[in-house]
Protein backbone atom coordinates (compact mmCIF):
# COMPACT_ATOMS: atom_id res chain seq x y z
CA UNK A 1 0.00 0.00 0.00
CA UNK A 2 1.61 3.06 -1.01
CA UNK A 3 2.50 5.44 1.97
CA UNK A 4 -0.23 9.13 1.18
CA UNK A 5 0.30 12.35 3.03
CA UNK A 6 -2.72 13.41 3.91
CA UNK A 7 -1.59 15.80 6.11
CA UNK A 8 -3.40 18.72 4.36
CA UNK A 9 -6.04 16.81 4.18
CA UNK A 10 -5.88 16.06 8.46
CA UNK A 11 -5.17 20.57 9.03
CA UNK A 12 -8.50 21.34 6.49
CA UNK A 13 -10.21 19.02 9.15
CA UNK A 14 -8.83 20.15 12.29
CA UNK A 15 -9.90 23.96 10.61
CA UNK A 16 -13.68 22.79 9.62
CA UNK A 17 -13.85 21.64 13.08
CA UNK A 18 -12.56 24.30 15.05
CA UNK A 19 -14.46 27.30 12.73
CA UNK A 20 -17.99 24.44 13.20
CA UNK A 21 -17.73 24.09 16.77
CA UNK A 22 -19.59 27.16 18.39
CA UNK A 23 -17.62 26.34 22.42
CA UNK A 24 -16.20 29.20 23.31
CA UNK A 25 -14.62 28.19 26.58
CA UNK A 26 -13.11 25.25 25.06
CA UNK A 27 -11.56 27.71 22.95
CA UNK A 28 -10.03 29.21 25.50
CA UNK A 29 -9.38 26.05 26.87
CA UNK A 30 -7.11 25.41 23.96
CA UNK A 31 -5.04 28.65 24.33
CA UNK A 32 -4.61 28.43 28.07
CA UNK A 33 -3.16 25.07 26.83
CA UNK A 34 -0.95 26.29 24.43
CA UNK A 35 0.59 29.41 26.25
CA UNK A 36 1.88 27.68 29.57
CA UNK A 37 3.03 31.46 30.33
CA UNK A 38 -0.37 32.45 32.15
CA UNK A 39 0.01 31.91 35.69
CA UNK A 40 -3.50 30.51 36.02
CA UNK A 41 -2.77 28.01 33.61
CA UNK A 42 0.94 27.24 34.97
CA UNK A 43 -0.44 24.47 37.17
CA UNK A 44 -2.41 23.13 34.19
CA UNK A 45 -0.06 22.76 31.76
CA UNK A 46 2.24 21.60 34.01
CA UNK A 47 -0.12 18.85 34.94
CA UNK A 48 -0.81 17.96 31.26
CA UNK A 49 3.02 17.72 30.45
CA UNK A 50 3.23 15.74 33.82
CA UNK A 51 0.16 13.61 32.44
CA UNK A 52 1.83 13.07 29.43
CA UNK A 53 5.55 12.49 31.00
CA UNK A 54 3.68 9.66 33.46
CA UNK A 55 2.24 8.03 30.26
CA UNK A 56 4.91 8.11 28.30
CA UNK A 57 7.45 6.40 30.98
CA UNK A 58 4.89 3.40 31.68
CA UNK A 59 4.59 3.29 27.57
CA UNK A 60 8.55 2.69 27.92
CA UNK A 61 8.80 0.55 30.67
CA UNK A 62 6.09 -1.63 28.37
CA UNK A 63 7.97 -1.39 25.55
CA UNK A 64 10.98 -2.77 27.34
CA UNK A 65 9.29 -5.64 29.59
CA UNK A 66 8.09 -7.04 26.12
CA UNK A 67 11.40 -7.07 24.89
CA UNK A 68 12.43 -9.26 28.22
CA UNK A 69 9.25 -11.40 27.51
CA UNK A 70 10.35 -12.37 23.51
CA UNK A 71 13.97 -13.31 25.36
CA UNK A 72 12.75 -14.91 27.82
CA UNK A 73 10.01 -16.36 25.25
CA UNK A 74 12.93 -17.51 23.23
CA UNK A 75 14.93 -19.42 26.41
CA UNK A 76 11.99 -21.14 27.67
CA UNK A 77 11.44 -22.84 23.88
CA UNK A 78 14.25 -24.72 24.10
CA UNK A 79 14.05 -27.95 24.31
CA UNK A 80 18.09 -29.25 24.88
CA UNK A 81 17.88 -31.44 27.56
CA UNK A 82 21.85 -30.52 29.16
CA UNK A 83 22.01 -27.08 28.02
CA UNK A 84 18.92 -25.41 29.78
CA UNK A 85 19.77 -22.38 32.56
CA UNK A 86 17.82 -22.68 35.05
CA UNK A 87 19.42 -19.32 36.94
CA UNK A 88 18.83 -17.44 33.79
CA UNK A 89 15.36 -17.97 33.30
CA UNK A 90 14.39 -17.22 36.77
CA UNK A 91 16.27 -14.41 36.77
CA UNK A 92 14.34 -13.16 33.93
CA UNK A 93 11.36 -14.69 35.19
CA UNK A 94 11.52 -12.67 38.46
CA UNK A 95 12.62 -9.29 36.57
CA UNK A 96 9.85 -9.46 34.48
CA UNK A 97 7.56 -9.95 37.04
CA UNK A 98 8.86 -6.68 39.13
CA UNK A 99 8.53 -4.71 35.72
CA UNK A 100 4.78 -5.68 35.12
CA UNK A 101 4.21 -5.26 39.21
CA UNK A 102 6.12 -1.87 39.00
CA UNK A 103 3.99 -0.54 35.99
CA UNK A 104 1.12 -1.55 36.91
CA UNK A 105 1.37 0.83 40.24
CA UNK A 106 2.12 3.65 37.81
CA UNK A 107 -0.78 2.89 35.70
CA UNK A 108 -3.12 3.03 39.14
CA UNK A 109 -1.06 6.10 40.14
CA UNK A 110 -2.28 7.70 36.56
CA UNK A 111 -5.50 6.60 36.52
CA UNK A 112 -5.87 8.77 40.16
CA UNK A 113 -4.12 11.21 38.92
CA UNK A 114 -6.04 11.66 36.44
CA UNK A 115 -9.02 11.12 38.50
CA UNK A 116 -8.21 14.04 40.57
CA UNK A 117 -7.66 16.20 37.21
CA UNK A 118 -11.30 15.62 36.10
CA UNK A 119 -12.76 15.77 39.46
CA UNK A 120 -10.60 19.36 39.82
CA UNK A 121 -11.59 20.48 36.28
CA UNK A 122 -15.38 22.18 36.10
CA UNK A 123 -15.97 22.21 32.46
CA UNK A 124 -13.40 23.14 30.50
CA UNK A 125 -10.64 20.92 28.41
CA UNK A 126 -13.63 17.86 27.67
CA UNK A 127 -11.46 16.78 25.07
CA UNK A 128 -8.28 16.56 27.46
CA UNK A 129 -10.28 14.70 29.84
CA UNK A 130 -11.35 11.73 26.80
CA UNK A 131 -8.07 12.24 25.64
CA UNK A 132 -6.39 11.11 29.18
CA UNK A 133 -8.89 8.59 29.70
CA UNK A 134 -8.14 6.80 25.96
CA UNK A 135 -4.54 7.18 26.81
CA UNK A 136 -4.96 5.36 29.98
CA UNK A 137 -7.22 2.52 28.84
CA UNK A 138 -4.20 2.01 25.57
CA UNK A 139 -2.19 1.61 28.28
CA UNK A 140 -4.34 -0.35 30.43
CA UNK A 141 -4.75 -2.74 27.42
CA UNK A 142 -1.24 -3.38 26.54
CA UNK A 143 -0.22 -3.82 30.15
CA UNK A 144 -2.98 -6.95 29.88
CA UNK A 145 -1.80 -8.44 26.38
CA UNK A 146 1.94 -8.56 27.85
CA UNK A 147 0.84 -10.39 31.17
CA UNK A 148 -1.22 -13.09 29.00
CA UNK A 149 2.18 -13.35 27.12
CA UNK A 150 4.08 -13.34 30.12
CA UNK A 151 1.40 -16.56 31.47
CA UNK A 152 1.25 -18.20 28.15
CA UNK A 153 5.64 -18.41 28.34
CA UNK A 154 5.50 -19.62 32.00
CA UNK A 155 2.97 -22.47 30.84
CA UNK A 156 5.26 -23.14 28.11
CA UNK A 157 8.24 -23.30 30.10
CA UNK A 158 6.57 -25.25 32.83
CA UNK A 159 5.55 -28.11 30.07
CA UNK A 160 8.93 -28.32 28.72
CA UNK A 161 10.47 -28.39 32.34
CA UNK A 162 8.38 -31.65 32.98
CA UNK A 163 9.30 -33.06 29.12
CA UNK A 164 12.89 -32.66 30.08
CA UNK A 165 12.41 -34.58 33.63
CA UNK A 166 10.56 -37.22 31.89
CA UNK A 167 13.11 -37.53 29.60
CA UNK A 168 16.30 -37.59 32.06
CA UNK A 169 14.33 -40.43 33.99
CA UNK A 170 13.99 -42.46 30.50
CA UNK A 171 17.75 -42.17 30.81
CA UNK A 172 18.53 -42.47 34.19
CA UNK A 173 17.19 -44.72 36.33
CA UNK A 174 16.13 -42.71 39.64
CA UNK A 175 15.81 -44.59 43.56
CA UNK A 176 12.68 -43.41 43.27
CA UNK A 177 11.37 -45.54 41.25
CA UNK A 178 12.72 -48.52 43.35
CA UNK A 179 11.39 -47.16 46.57
CA UNK A 180 7.56 -47.34 45.12
CA UNK A 181 8.30 -51.17 45.57
CA UNK A 182 8.05 -51.52 48.74
CA UNK A 183 4.67 -50.16 49.68
CA UNK A 184 2.52 -52.73 47.81
CA UNK A 185 4.49 -55.50 49.42
CA UNK A 186 3.10 -53.91 52.72
CA UNK A 187 0.35 -54.07 52.11
CA UNK A 188 0.35 -57.44 51.54
CA UNK A 189 1.82 -58.66 55.29
CA UNK A 190 -0.64 -56.13 56.59
CA UNK A 191 -3.29 -58.36 55.39
CA UNK A 192 -1.35 -62.00 56.51
CA UNK A 193 -1.45 -60.78 60.42
CA UNK A 194 -4.96 -59.30 60.09
CA UNK A 195 -5.78 -63.22 59.60
CA UNK A 196 -3.73 -64.58 62.76
CA UNK A 197 -4.71 -65.49 65.81
CA UNK A 198 -5.52 -62.46 67.79
CA UNK A 199 -3.38 -62.94 70.67
CA UNK A 200 -3.88 -59.51 71.86
CA UNK A 201 -6.02 -59.14 75.50
CA UNK A 202 -7.69 -56.06 76.40
CA UNK A 203 -9.76 -55.37 79.12
CA UNK A 204 -12.29 -53.43 77.57
CA UNK A 205 -16.40 -52.79 78.39
CA UNK A 206 -17.77 -52.82 75.43
CA UNK A 207 -17.54 -56.39 73.71
CA UNK A 208 -18.61 -55.85 70.12
CA UNK A 209 -16.60 -52.75 69.15
CA UNK A 210 -13.49 -54.49 71.31
CA UNK A 211 -13.18 -57.42 68.25
CA UNK A 212 -12.61 -54.53 66.04
CA UNK A 213 -10.23 -52.41 67.91
CA UNK A 214 -8.47 -55.78 68.46
CA UNK A 215 -7.55 -56.41 64.94
CA UNK A 216 -6.77 -52.60 65.04
CA UNK A 217 -4.01 -52.75 67.84
CA UNK A 218 -2.88 -56.04 65.81
CA UNK A 219 -1.84 -54.42 62.74
CA UNK A 220 0.02 -51.82 64.42
CA UNK A 221 1.51 -54.22 66.57
CA UNK A 222 2.75 -56.49 63.61
CA UNK A 223 3.64 -53.79 61.38
CA UNK A 224 5.96 -52.16 63.70
CA UNK A 225 7.31 -55.79 64.83
CA UNK A 226 7.66 -56.69 61.06
CA UNK A 227 9.59 -54.29 58.31
CA UNK A 228 10.96 -51.39 60.08
CA UNK A 229 12.88 -50.00 57.40
CA UNK A 230 10.07 -49.73 55.23
CA UNK A 231 7.81 -48.73 57.36
CA UNK A 232 9.46 -45.64 57.76
CA UNK A 233 9.34 -45.00 54.23
CA UNK A 234 5.26 -45.29 54.55
CA UNK A 235 5.62 -42.75 57.62
CA UNK A 236 7.24 -40.28 54.91
CA UNK A 237 4.28 -41.03 52.73
CA UNK A 238 2.04 -40.11 55.03
CA UNK A 239 3.95 -36.40 55.49
CA UNK A 240 4.36 -36.46 51.70
CA UNK A 241 0.42 -36.95 51.21
CA UNK A 242 -0.31 -34.09 53.67
CA UNK A 243 1.51 -31.60 52.40
CA UNK A 244 0.80 -32.47 49.22
CA UNK A 245 -2.86 -32.50 49.93
CA UNK A 246 -1.79 -29.24 51.04
CA UNK A 247 -0.12 -27.91 48.01
CA UNK A 248 -2.48 -29.14 45.55
CA UNK A 249 -5.78 -27.38 47.43
CA UNK A 250 -3.80 -24.11 47.47
CA UNK A 251 -2.44 -24.74 43.86
CA UNK A 252 -6.20 -25.26 43.08
CA UNK A 253 -7.02 -21.92 44.73
CA UNK A 254 -4.58 -19.77 43.00
CA UNK A 255 -5.39 -21.27 39.27
CA UNK A 256 -9.06 -20.25 40.69
CA UNK A 257 -7.82 -16.70 40.72
CA UNK A 258 -5.85 -16.95 37.69
CA UNK A 259 -8.66 -17.34 36.14
CA UNK A 260 -11.02 -15.28 37.93
CA UNK A 261 -8.75 -12.47 36.75
CA UNK A 262 -8.95 -13.41 33.31
CA UNK A 263 -12.59 -13.01 33.77
CA UNK A 264 -12.14 -9.72 34.61
CA UNK A 265 -9.78 -8.84 32.25
CA UNK A 266 -12.12 -10.12 29.73
CA UNK A 267 -15.61 -8.06 31.41
CA UNK A 268 -13.46 -4.80 31.33
CA UNK A 269 -12.32 -5.03 27.14
CA UNK A 270 -15.88 -6.02 26.86
CA UNK A 271 -16.95 -2.85 28.11
CA UNK A 272 -14.68 -1.02 26.59
CA UNK A 273 -15.32 -1.88 23.69
CA UNK A 274 -18.94 -1.38 24.00
CA UNK A 275 -18.05 2.49 25.28
CA UNK A 276 -17.38 3.42 21.70
CA UNK A 277 -21.00 2.33 20.61
CA UNK A 278 -22.63 4.08 23.51
CA UNK A 279 -20.39 7.21 22.01
CA UNK A 280 -21.85 6.77 18.78
CA UNK A 281 -25.57 6.70 20.21
CA UNK A 282 -24.73 9.94 21.90
CA UNK A 283 -23.46 11.67 18.65
CA UNK A 284 -26.47 10.52 16.86
CA UNK A 285 -28.73 11.48 19.24
CA UNK A 286 -26.99 15.25 19.30
CA UNK A 287 -27.28 15.26 15.26
CA UNK A 288 -31.29 14.27 15.78
CA UNK A 289 -31.54 16.79 17.59
CA UNK A 290 -29.64 19.21 15.82
CA UNK A 291 -31.91 18.32 13.03
CA UNK A 292 -34.94 18.51 14.63
CA UNK A 293 -34.66 22.36 15.78
CA UNK A 294 -33.19 23.15 12.49
CA UNK A 295 -36.27 21.75 10.90
CA UNK A 296 -38.29 23.43 13.71
CA UNK A 297 -36.66 26.73 12.53
CA UNK A 298 -37.67 26.27 9.18
CA UNK A 299 -41.27 25.58 9.47
CA UNK A 300 -41.72 28.66 11.68
CA UNK A 301 -39.73 30.72 9.34
CA UNK A 302 -42.25 29.36 6.49
CA UNK A 303 -45.23 29.40 8.48
CA UNK A 304 -44.51 33.46 9.40
CA UNK A 305 -44.04 33.76 5.34
CA UNK A 306 -47.42 32.02 4.63
CA UNK A 307 -49.31 34.52 7.44
CA UNK A 308 -47.72 37.06 5.71
CA UNK A 309 -47.44 36.34 2.33
CA UNK A 310 -50.58 36.31 1.65
CA UNK A 311 -50.83 39.63 -0.25
CA UNK A 312 -48.51 38.44 -3.27
CA UNK A 313 -50.85 34.91 -2.99
CA UNK A 314 -53.75 37.36 -3.31
CA UNK A 315 -51.70 39.19 -6.37
CA UNK A 316 -50.90 36.11 -7.93
CA UNK A 317 -54.60 34.71 -8.15
CA UNK A 318 -56.14 38.05 -9.11
CA UNK A 319 -53.37 37.76 -12.00
CA UNK A 320 -54.95 34.13 -12.85
CA UNK A 321 -58.28 35.22 -12.60
CA UNK A 322 -57.90 38.09 -15.24
CA UNK A 323 -55.86 35.85 -17.49
CA UNK A 324 -59.17 33.16 -17.39
CA UNK A 325 -62.04 35.86 -17.68
CA UNK A 326 -59.18 37.52 -20.75
CA UNK A 327 -59.42 33.86 -22.58
CA UNK A 328 -63.32 33.64 -21.67
CA UNK A 329 -64.27 36.83 -23.21
CA UNK A 330 -61.97 36.32 -25.86
CA UNK A 331 -64.00 32.67 -26.47
CA UNK B 1 -19.45 -35.41 57.60
CA UNK B 2 -19.07 -35.59 62.06
CA UNK B 3 -16.55 -34.97 64.11
CA UNK B 4 -17.41 -37.29 67.05
CA UNK B 5 -14.04 -36.33 69.34
CA UNK B 6 -11.53 -34.53 69.96
CA UNK B 7 -8.70 -35.36 72.75
CA UNK B 8 -5.46 -34.40 73.40
CA UNK B 9 -2.73 -36.57 74.94
CA UNK B 10 0.99 -36.90 76.30
CA UNK B 11 2.90 -39.33 74.55
CA UNK B 12 5.69 -40.70 76.78
CA UNK B 13 8.26 -43.90 75.68
CA UNK B 14 5.07 -45.30 74.34
CA UNK B 15 2.19 -44.76 77.34
CA UNK B 16 -0.28 -41.97 76.41
CA UNK B 17 -2.07 -40.03 79.18
CA UNK B 18 -5.25 -38.28 78.10
CA UNK B 19 -4.96 -34.48 78.96
CA UNK B 20 -8.34 -33.25 77.57
CA UNK B 21 -11.02 -34.21 75.89
CA UNK B 22 -14.27 -33.19 73.84
CA UNK B 23 -16.83 -35.37 72.44
CA UNK B 24 -20.41 -34.54 70.79
CA UNK B 25 -22.26 -38.19 71.02
CA UNK B 26 -25.14 -36.45 70.07
CA UNK B 27 -25.80 -38.75 67.12
CA UNK B 28 -25.58 -42.16 68.75
CA UNK B 29 -28.71 -43.09 71.19
CA UNK B 30 -28.29 -42.68 74.39
CA UNK B 31 -27.63 -46.14 76.26
CA UNK B 32 -25.07 -46.62 73.46
CA UNK B 33 -23.05 -43.24 74.40
CA UNK B 34 -21.23 -44.59 77.65
CA UNK B 35 -19.80 -47.58 75.60
CA UNK B 36 -18.96 -45.74 72.39
CA UNK B 37 -17.35 -42.88 74.30
CA UNK B 38 -14.90 -44.85 75.92
CA UNK B 39 -14.30 -46.90 72.84
CA UNK B 40 -13.26 -43.53 71.46
CA UNK B 41 -10.91 -42.92 74.27
CA UNK B 42 -9.22 -46.23 74.16
CA UNK B 43 -9.16 -46.00 70.44
CA UNK B 44 -7.16 -42.73 70.88
CA UNK B 45 -4.88 -43.90 73.39
CA UNK B 46 -3.75 -46.83 71.54
CA UNK B 47 -3.65 -44.91 67.95
CA UNK B 48 -1.27 -41.99 69.86
CA UNK B 49 0.59 -44.54 71.40
CA UNK B 50 1.59 -46.24 68.27
CA UNK B 51 2.32 -42.51 65.96
CA UNK B 52 6.13 -41.60 65.86
CA UNK B 53 7.14 -38.35 66.44
CA UNK B 54 6.06 -35.35 63.81
CA UNK B 55 4.11 -38.27 61.76
CA UNK B 56 0.57 -38.16 60.91
CA UNK B 57 -1.57 -41.05 60.51
CA UNK B 58 -5.23 -41.85 59.66
CA UNK B 59 -6.46 -45.06 60.91
CA UNK B 60 -9.77 -46.60 59.75
CA UNK B 61 -12.19 -49.04 61.93
CA UNK B 62 -15.96 -49.72 60.75
CA UNK B 63 -17.19 -46.42 60.32
CA UNK B 64 -14.67 -44.79 61.92
CA UNK B 65 -11.92 -42.83 61.36
CA UNK B 66 -8.88 -41.35 63.80
CA UNK B 67 -6.51 -38.58 62.76
CA UNK B 68 -3.76 -38.83 64.44
CA UNK B 69 -0.98 -36.22 64.76
CA UNK B 70 1.79 -36.48 66.76
CA UNK B 71 3.43 -33.08 67.31
CA UNK B 72 6.55 -33.42 69.18
CA UNK B 73 6.50 -30.78 71.07
CA UNK B 74 6.12 -31.56 74.59
CA UNK B 75 5.70 -35.12 73.64
CA UNK B 76 1.84 -33.67 72.97
CA UNK B 77 -0.14 -35.49 70.28
CA UNK B 78 -3.70 -34.53 69.27
CA UNK B 79 -6.63 -37.45 67.93
CA UNK B 80 -10.09 -36.61 66.33
CA UNK B 81 -11.97 -39.50 65.78
CA UNK B 82 -14.85 -38.29 62.58
CA UNK B 83 -16.88 -40.23 60.55
CA UNK B 84 -15.66 -41.71 57.07
CA UNK B 85 -16.68 -38.75 54.97
CA UNK B 86 -14.87 -36.13 56.91
CA UNK B 87 -12.35 -34.47 54.57
CA UNK B 88 -8.48 -35.49 55.80
CA UNK B 89 -6.33 -32.26 55.41
CA UNK B 90 -8.56 -29.90 57.24
CA UNK B 91 -8.96 -32.90 59.81
CA UNK B 92 -4.79 -32.45 60.16
CA UNK B 93 -4.82 -28.73 60.09
CA UNK B 94 -7.55 -28.70 62.81
CA UNK B 95 -5.21 -30.97 65.26
CA UNK B 96 -2.56 -29.07 64.37
CA UNK B 97 -4.34 -25.53 65.31
CA UNK B 98 -5.35 -27.33 68.62
CA UNK B 99 -1.90 -28.61 70.12
CA UNK B 100 -1.01 -24.73 69.43
CA UNK B 101 -3.76 -23.73 71.13
CA UNK B 102 -3.10 -26.15 73.98
CA UNK B 103 0.66 -25.35 74.05
CA UNK B 104 -0.13 -21.70 74.39
CA UNK B 105 -3.02 -21.75 76.66
CA UNK B 106 -2.58 -24.44 79.76
CA UNK B 107 0.35 -24.51 81.54
CA UNK B 108 2.74 -26.99 81.93
CA UNK B 109 2.66 -27.64 85.46
CA UNK B 110 -1.42 -29.15 85.06
CA UNK B 111 -0.38 -32.15 82.83
CA UNK B 112 0.51 -33.91 85.65
CA UNK B 113 -3.15 -34.02 86.93
CA UNK B 114 -5.50 -34.65 83.66
CA UNK B 115 -8.41 -34.07 85.99
CA UNK B 116 -7.49 -30.24 86.57
CA UNK B 117 -6.84 -29.11 83.12
CA UNK B 118 -9.69 -26.98 82.22
CA UNK B 119 -9.36 -26.44 78.20
CA UNK B 120 -12.87 -25.20 76.71
CA UNK B 121 -10.95 -24.18 73.75
CA UNK B 122 -11.58 -27.95 72.83
CA UNK B 123 -15.46 -28.16 72.45
CA UNK B 124 -15.29 -24.95 70.50
CA UNK B 125 -13.08 -26.47 68.14
CA UNK B 126 -15.15 -29.38 67.83
CA UNK B 127 -18.23 -27.51 67.41
CA UNK B 128 -16.98 -25.66 64.96
CA UNK B 129 -15.16 -28.31 62.60
CA UNK B 130 -17.93 -30.17 62.55
CA UNK B 131 -18.90 -28.07 59.11
CA UNK B 132 -15.48 -28.19 57.74
CA UNK B 133 -16.08 -26.35 54.59
CA UNK B 134 -16.53 -23.42 56.63
CA UNK B 135 -13.76 -23.36 59.59
CA UNK B 136 -11.12 -24.05 57.56
CA UNK B 137 -9.69 -21.43 55.66
CA UNK B 138 -8.66 -23.26 52.29
CA UNK B 139 -12.15 -24.40 51.84
CA UNK B 140 -13.61 -21.36 52.49
CA UNK B 141 -11.45 -19.14 50.38
CA UNK B 142 -12.25 -21.82 47.59
CA UNK B 143 -15.98 -22.23 47.85
CA UNK B 144 -15.97 -18.04 48.06
CA UNK B 145 -13.75 -18.05 45.31
CA UNK B 146 -16.08 -20.43 43.33
CA UNK B 147 -19.24 -18.47 43.78
CA UNK B 148 -17.51 -15.09 42.75
CA UNK B 149 -17.07 -17.13 39.71
CA UNK B 150 -20.45 -18.05 39.14
CA UNK B 151 -21.60 -14.44 39.66
CA UNK B 152 -18.98 -13.27 37.01
CA UNK B 153 -19.88 -15.28 34.50
CA UNK B 154 -23.86 -13.89 35.03
CA UNK B 155 -22.49 -10.78 35.04
CA UNK B 156 -20.61 -11.24 31.36
CA UNK B 157 -23.77 -12.68 30.35
CA UNK B 158 -25.05 -9.73 31.45
CA UNK B 159 -22.65 -7.29 29.64
CA UNK B 160 -23.33 -9.44 26.44
CA UNK B 161 -26.85 -8.64 26.41
CA UNK B 162 -26.19 -4.68 27.53
CA UNK B 163 -23.74 -5.01 24.05
CA UNK B 164 -26.69 -6.49 22.29
CA UNK B 165 -28.92 -3.72 23.06
CA UNK B 166 -26.46 -1.18 22.13
CA UNK B 167 -26.48 -2.52 18.52
CA UNK B 168 -29.95 -2.47 18.49
CA UNK B 169 -29.92 1.35 19.88
CA UNK B 170 -26.96 2.89 17.28
CA UNK B 171 -28.85 1.17 14.59
CA UNK B 172 -32.23 2.57 15.62
CA UNK B 173 -30.72 6.23 16.29
CA UNK B 174 -28.71 6.00 13.03
CA UNK B 175 -32.23 5.63 11.39
CA UNK B 176 -33.91 8.12 13.28
CA UNK B 177 -30.70 10.53 12.44
CA UNK B 178 -31.36 9.96 9.04
CA UNK B 179 -35.05 10.73 9.20
CA UNK B 180 -34.82 13.68 10.98
CA UNK B 181 -32.32 15.26 8.32
CA UNK B 182 -34.80 14.65 5.60
CA UNK B 183 -37.29 15.99 7.37
CA UNK B 184 -35.26 19.16 7.98
CA UNK B 185 -34.30 18.85 4.18
CA UNK B 186 -37.86 18.69 3.68
CA UNK B 187 -38.40 21.59 5.74
CA UNK B 188 -35.77 23.83 4.04
CA UNK B 189 -37.06 23.42 0.30
CA UNK B 190 -40.18 24.27 1.39
CA UNK B 191 -39.04 27.47 2.50
CA UNK B 192 -36.73 28.22 -0.55
CA UNK B 193 -39.20 27.71 -3.30
CA UNK B 194 -41.11 30.39 -2.92
CA UNK B 195 -43.76 30.07 -5.38
CA UNK B 196 -45.82 27.18 -3.96
CA UNK B 197 -48.01 26.94 -6.64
Amino acid sequence: MPVQDRTNEFKACVESIRNRSSYPARGGAKDRLLQPSNGHAKPKGGSKSEFSRMAMSIGKDISSTTLKLQKLAQLAKRKTLFDDRPVEISELTFIIKQDIANINKQLAGLQAHVKAQQAGKTGGGKQVEEHNANVVTLLQSKLMSTSMTFKDVLEIRTQNMKETKDRTEQFVHSTSSAAIQPPPSNSLLFNKPRNDDPRYNIQNKGKARVQDSDLLALDMVAAEEGQGGLQELQYMDNQQDYIQSRSTAIESIESTIAELGNIFSQLAHMVAEQRETVQRIDADTTDIADNISGAQRELLKYYASISSNRWLMIKVFGAIIVMFLIFVLVN
Amino acid sequence: MKLYQLSILEVTDGSAKLLSSAADLSSFSFYQRGSVGEFMTFMAKTVAERTAVGQRQSVQENSYTAHVYNAGRENLAAVVITDEEYPVRPAFSLLQKLIDDFVTSVPKTTWSNPSSIDFPAAKAYLAKYQDPKQADQIMRVQAELDETKIILHKTIEGVLQRGEHLDSLVERSNALSAQSKMFYKTAKSQNSCCVVM
